[in-house]
């Protein structure tokens, strides 16, 4: 690549390869969503028959129910179990926090299968029957460490200055929490809410290792169906399932800006992975 | 506001961890040592020989190429990545911000459907082969499975190279022109070490989560390209051996935390040298 350092056109080449790398598998799914025939290999006519298809098939749409279900579960439970563990971390001084505060990133690091058979031995010795209840357990402890790192990243920026302003005026210290730091964390809590959403949505390892027989998550459903071929269905709820991340994690770039605040949600968004 | 309140934040988020995260894995540790029940589950005894099964000749080429796979998946992401992040960070002028985006993009969406969109591209009554006009046969061989884990973690390469060349000052590479440096020596001298923490990161976060994969061989690989993930996957569903799975996790887990450990001290003092010279 002599010169390519400085004169983009071989750069660009690669840049552009790489779009196509990465945005041809997803147009084929999308586009053979729509086939009006059943064929893999060529697209004729328009048509909605396999979304009909998606939504007709029972199990199939008890699935995207128990999705939504876990993911939305999973949402409320971690995004207030995180919250609150980011205000422990970053606002008390003492040891405990810091240290707690390392150890939150493991569960980030952890391969994800190492926690799915962490997760089933517990479940397994506990003697719980594997249910959509354990699928919402496994994820909510994976989601926490994203709602602290999301949530401290704003909430050290911040400062304690309107906090001690309220304790100054009267307020008692939950008081102070709930009218003051709440209200100014709020666009970062909500970008960690929706993130979850979409993770959580789209997790398969963990459902994998902690799914009962039914109602199974959209992903576990979709692995299945997968051992006997792709079929034209399977496209149509590839293109829902891509549709659902695309407007939660949409709603976590867009909501911190709807809100009026300064920061961006991409900066939100891309702090938590530096 | 005193440490007594704000240390109460920590207790349900410090339970809820250690309860669902921390004793789990310890299970998984005391079921590595225990002997397999007849139709899955565990007798608990002591047991080392599990660890020793794992390094067996029949197991242990699957160790070693799901850390191959991993190492080529990372080097590849690398020379694919890096070109990508430093052409919108250099060139992308104003519309860097929906370059870079547009790129993220296709990593927001599901992975398996992502995987299994290369599979119907792909398999032998795939798209491309209709295209081409006979079957493809890539399917089932390393080249797919490492292309699918490219295509799997490629974006938390680029995220990272991004940010360093992002936070990188302009000026430097105009100083090394200054200093009639050609544009390959200002590259390696100035770029390469300036973001070199950004290639670190990404290397990390892509060699990570590839090598305890599972996803992209089980559907764009067979047999011969098994990993780790697939042998653990396969002692809990099939073979009900859970002693071995969970020493398979243990090991992997452990070899990671290891690997990050070295990995890092390692770039630290990469760095450090890069400072000096």
């Amino acid at each position: 690549m002599r010169g390519g350092y400085d004169r983009p056109r071989f750069l660009w080449l690669v840049t552009a390869l790489t779009y196509a790398f990465l945005f041809a598998p997803i147009a084929v799914v999308v586009l053979f969503s729509f086939n009006g025939e059943k064929s893999l290999q060529v697209l004729d006519g328009l048509s909605f028959r396999w979304y009909e298809a998606f939504w007709n098939d029972d199990e199939l749409r008890e699935s995207l129910m128990a999705s939504i279900q876990i993911a939305a579960i999973t949402t409320v439970v971690s995004t207030v179990i995180g919250t609150a563990l980011a205000l422990g971390v970053i606002r008390s001084r003492g040891k405990t926090g810091s240290w707690l505060g390392i150890l939150l990133l493991i569960p980030l690091v952890t391969p994800e299968i190492v926690a799915g058979v962490s997760a089933f031995v517990l479940f397994a010795q506990l003697g719980v029957h594997l249910s959509l209840t354990t699928i919402i357990l496994a994820h909510i402890t994976f989601s926490i460490s994203y709602v602290v790192v999301v949530v401290r990243g704003r909430l050290a920026t911040m400062g304690t200055d309107r906090e001690e302003a309220a304790l100054d005026l009267g307020a008692t210290p939950w008081q102070a929490v709930r009218l003051v730091t709440l209200p100014a964390l709020w666009p970062a809590i909500l970008a960690a809410a929706m993130i979850v959403f979409a993770l959580s949505f789209d997790d398969f390892v963990l459902s994998f290792f902690t799914t009962g027989e039914t109602p199974q998550p959209l992903p576990v459903r979709i692995y299945s169906a997968l051992r006997f071929g792709i079929s034209p269905t399977i496209n149509a709820v590839g293109t829902v399932m891509m549709l659902v991340s695309a407007l939660f994690i949409g709603l976590a770039v867009a909501l911190p800006r709807l809100l009026g605040r300064q920061e961006s949600g991409m900066a939100v968004l891309t702090g938590r992975s530096e | 506001m005193n440490d007594a309140f704000w240390r109460r934040f920590l207790v349900p988020g410090a339970l809820w961890l250690a309860f669902f995260f921390a004793v789990p894995f310890g299970i998984a540790i005391a079921i590595s040592f225990g002997q397999a029940a007849e139709f899955g589950g565990v007798i608990y005894g002591w047991h080392p020989e599990n660890y020793g099964d794992a390094l067996d000749p029949l197991f242990a080429p699957i160790l070693l190429r799901s850390v191959g796979y991993a190492a080529a998946t990372a080097l590849l992401c690398l020379a694919i990545g890096y070109p990508v992040a430093y052409t919108i960070a250099r060139f992308g002028g104003r519309w860097k911000n929906a370059l870079i985006a547009f790129v993220l993009l296709p990593f927001l969406i599901n992975y398996l459907v992502r995987t299994y969109a290369w599979v119907a591209l792909l398999s032998d009554e795939g798209l491309l082969a209709n295209l081409v006009g006979q079957p493809l046969g890539v399917l089932n061989t390393p080249v797919a499975v490492i292309g699918g884990l490219v295509y799997g973690y490629l974006g938390f390469m680029i995220l990272p190279i991004y940010a360093a060349l992002e936070r990188m000052d302009p000026a430097l590479i105009e100083a090394g022109k200054d200093l009639y440096g050609t544009p390959r020596q200002t590259f390696w001298h100035v770029t390469w070490p300036q973001t070199l923490p950004g290639v670190l990161a990404g290397a990390l976060l892509v060699f990570l989560p590839a090598v305890g994969d599972f996803v992209s061989a089980q559907l764009l690989g067979g047999p011969d390209t098994y990993m780790i993930g697939n042998l653990i996957q396969q002692q809990f569903y099939g073979a009900d051996n859970w002693p071995f799975g969970a020493a398979l996790t243990v090991v992997l887990m452990a070899f990671l935390m290891l690997f990050v450990i070295f990995f890092l001290r390692g770039g630290r003092a990469a760095e450090r040298r890069e400072a000096l010279a």
